[in-house]
């Protein structure tokens, strides 16, 4: 038999770090709770909501104190019809893994049912909003989970959104002379085809498409 | 000495796929490393915005050539999270079948693609006749030979057919018999012993903070791995262990250290595809017609807004992940937000950063050692 984590782990291990985060930052507009995953074996993880202002004292919070010591993928998105308060939304994906250093010659073989404490693995997703505008921006996490720098060059390349504190950013995706402010993620951007539907405007495929009318073939 | 940078790629043997290293040395010492990356940037991310939830499968089987089950079962899984879909037993233990079988081919196209860069041709031939064994068996599952389109939300879209279990334990035995072949061929090859021992160090917790996972961080010692930690599908119910190697100095692993970890693991994750036949409910010798409640299982096609669901799966190369929002157009037909997480993204960075102080004829062997794969990567 395969090991896994069992659900009691799973549950005390969020639970834990819920009630640390709001314990510390209690007040501040940043909110923990505990998710049930809607598919699958319905584990819990952890979600937190947030403020840009306290964003850093947060991720060093997750860091250093809960041990969360993977940075999984940091999401851009544009919400141009949000509320005032919500046209951008950064969400960060984070884990934790029992993972230490070894010496020559030695492994660690976890068992799943050992784990304790900050070696329970753990998922936690933050959501914080930012107010619309051109310019969103949020403080860069580059300095705390070195994972976080290329996935912020790729969220700055593609949506936009400024890393404050980001050493070298750059293009990574799109070509390095890309037009200043293009970003393709933004929502104002079409695809050349938008609108058009393949299966059933043009079903045997002979036709050409209305946008490449007149274009020499 | 004078230093300068020399631009490897994109054409170069050493990127397996089209990118480009730039390498600072100082005579035959690396200094500093630049990678650039997107030069197959296709915008999979922004074409899945005005696709329905099925129709971005195939997108996902295009991430990567050489894992296309994985990459489309990492995205099923994400949408079932999304749409709050419980997938039937049986679906569970075919998709634990089809990516095992894809992992096995996997890590033998790295097999195939690594050797040559360090001096052995002949493997290279062999992985890719072996591949063609699970490539077939895949075939029987999906109808074509490397882009399957195979599992949907909520299920699968075939069921196993008939006299594939025991064309899998026939084909299983018999690469088993061939590890010990390539084993013989390589750990007992003086020239793929110097190549790769001793280079390419890196440690577990370097890794990790820097994004890298699956077999690169078993390498090094800890027997980490998403299906057990984060556990989805049938992992729990069918019989394996995470590989994972002892690494040889402080300095973490070494090339050598990854090459046998993912040995290990492909025959791990053959015992896991025979204990699968073995226990799959129903029985691996009967059939049921596409679109049975038993393989398939009813799934909404729109997403409210404001749903999110997210996945970490376990792919070849590490964690890989999609992260999506419901809610698109289409009155949330479409997903209004698709976000892959490429393992390869995050870990080529952290792989030239490793070079630096190795000697310049070590480079392709570093980053061969770690599986580079540029479809995922660009997206």
């Amino acid at each position: 038999m395969g090991m896994s984590l069992s659900s009691e782990q799973n549950h005390a291990a969020v639970d834990a770090a819920v009630s640390a985060i709001n314990g510390r930052f209690d007040g501040s507009g940043i909110e923990a709770t505990s998710v049930e995953r809607t598919s699958g074996k319905h584990f819990h993880f952890l979600r937190i909501t947030s403020t840009p202002r306290h964003w850093l004292g947060l991720a060093k919070f997750l860091r250093f104190d809960l041990g969360i010591n993977y940075c999984s993928m940091i999401t851009g998105t544009h919400f141009p019809d949000g509320d005032d308060d919500r046209g951008w939304e950064v969400a960060y994906h984070f884990m934790r893994m029992p993972v230490v250093d070894q010496l020559p010659g030695q492994c660690l073989e976890y068992k799943a049912a050992d784990l304790t404490g900050h070696d329970i693995p753990l998922e936690v997703e933050v959501f914080i909003p930012l107010a619309k505008g051109d310019a969103p921006s949020i403080d860069s996490i580059q300095m705390i989970w070195k994972g976080a720098d290329w996935n912020e060059k790729e969220t700055w390349d593609l949506v936009g959104i400024d890393f404050k504190g980001h050493e070298d950013m750059m293009r990574v995706l799109n070509p390095h002379d890309s037009p200043i402010g293009f970003h393709p993620l933004q929502k104002q951007h079409r695809l050349r085809y938008d609108g058009y539907n393949e299966m059933y405007d043009d079903a045997q495929g002979f036709g050409r498409k209305p946008v490449d009318s007149g274009l020499v073939k | 000495m004078a230093q300068m940078w020399i631009t490897m790629g994109p054409q170069h043997p050493m990127t397996h796929g089209l990118w480009t290293l730039r390498v600072k040395i100082d005579g035959e010492t690396v200094v500093d490393t630049e990678p650039e990356l997107g030069y197959i940037h296709r915008g999979v991310e922004k074409i899945c915005e005005s696709r329905d939830f099925t129709q971005i499968i195939p997108y996902c089987d295009r991430l990567c050539y050489a894992s296309a089950m994985t990459w489309a079962h990492s995205y099923c899984y994400a949408v079932e999270d999304l749409l709050e879909v419980d997938v039937p037993e049986r679906a569970e233990y075919i998709r634990l079948i089809a990516v095992e079988l894809q992992r096995v081919a996997s890590h033998l196209m790295w097999l195939g693609a690594y050797t040559p860069d360090v001096g052995n041709l002949t493997v290279f031939v062999w992985c890719l006749r072996d591949r063609e064994m699970f490539l077939d068996l895949m075939q029987e599952l999906g109808g074509s030979r490397m882009h399957y389109n195979f599992p949907r939300p909520g299920g699968v879209k075939r069921d196993l057919p008939l006299g594939f279990a025991q064309r899998a334990r026939v084909k299983i035995e018999m690469f088993k018999e061939r590890m010990k072949e390539y084993e013989m061929l390589l750990d007992e090859s003086t020239i793929f012993l110097v190549r790769t021992q001793g280079v390419g160090y890196a440690r577990a917790e370097d890794m990790v903070n820097a994004g890298v996972t699956g077999p690169n961080v078993r390498a090094a010692g800890v027997n980490y791995d998403v299906r057990w930690a984060h556990p989805y599908s049938v992992y729990d119910e069918v019989d394996w262990t995470s590989s994972v190697e002892k690494p040889g100095s402080v300095k973490g692993a070494d090339c050598y250290d990854r090459y046998r970890v993912r040995m290990t693991e492909m025959e791990e994750s053959c015992r896991m595809v025979l204990d699968a036949l073995d226990k799959i409910p129903g029985g691996a010798e009967s059939h049921y017609q596409s679109g049975d409640e038993k393989i398939l299982t009813k799934v909404p096609i729109r997403a409210p807004e404001g749903a999110t669901g997210h996945h970490h799966f376990e792919d070849s190369r590490g964690e890989s992940m999609f992260y999506l929002q419901g809610g698109g157009e289409g009155r949330g037909k479409y997903p209004y937000r698709v976000s892959i997480r490429s393992p390869m993204f995050i870990t080529i960075p952290f792989v030239a950063e490793t070079m630096i102080g190795y000697k310049i004829a070590d480079i392709p062997a570093i980053m061969g050692s770690f599986d580079p794969c540029i479809g995922e990567t660009d997206r």
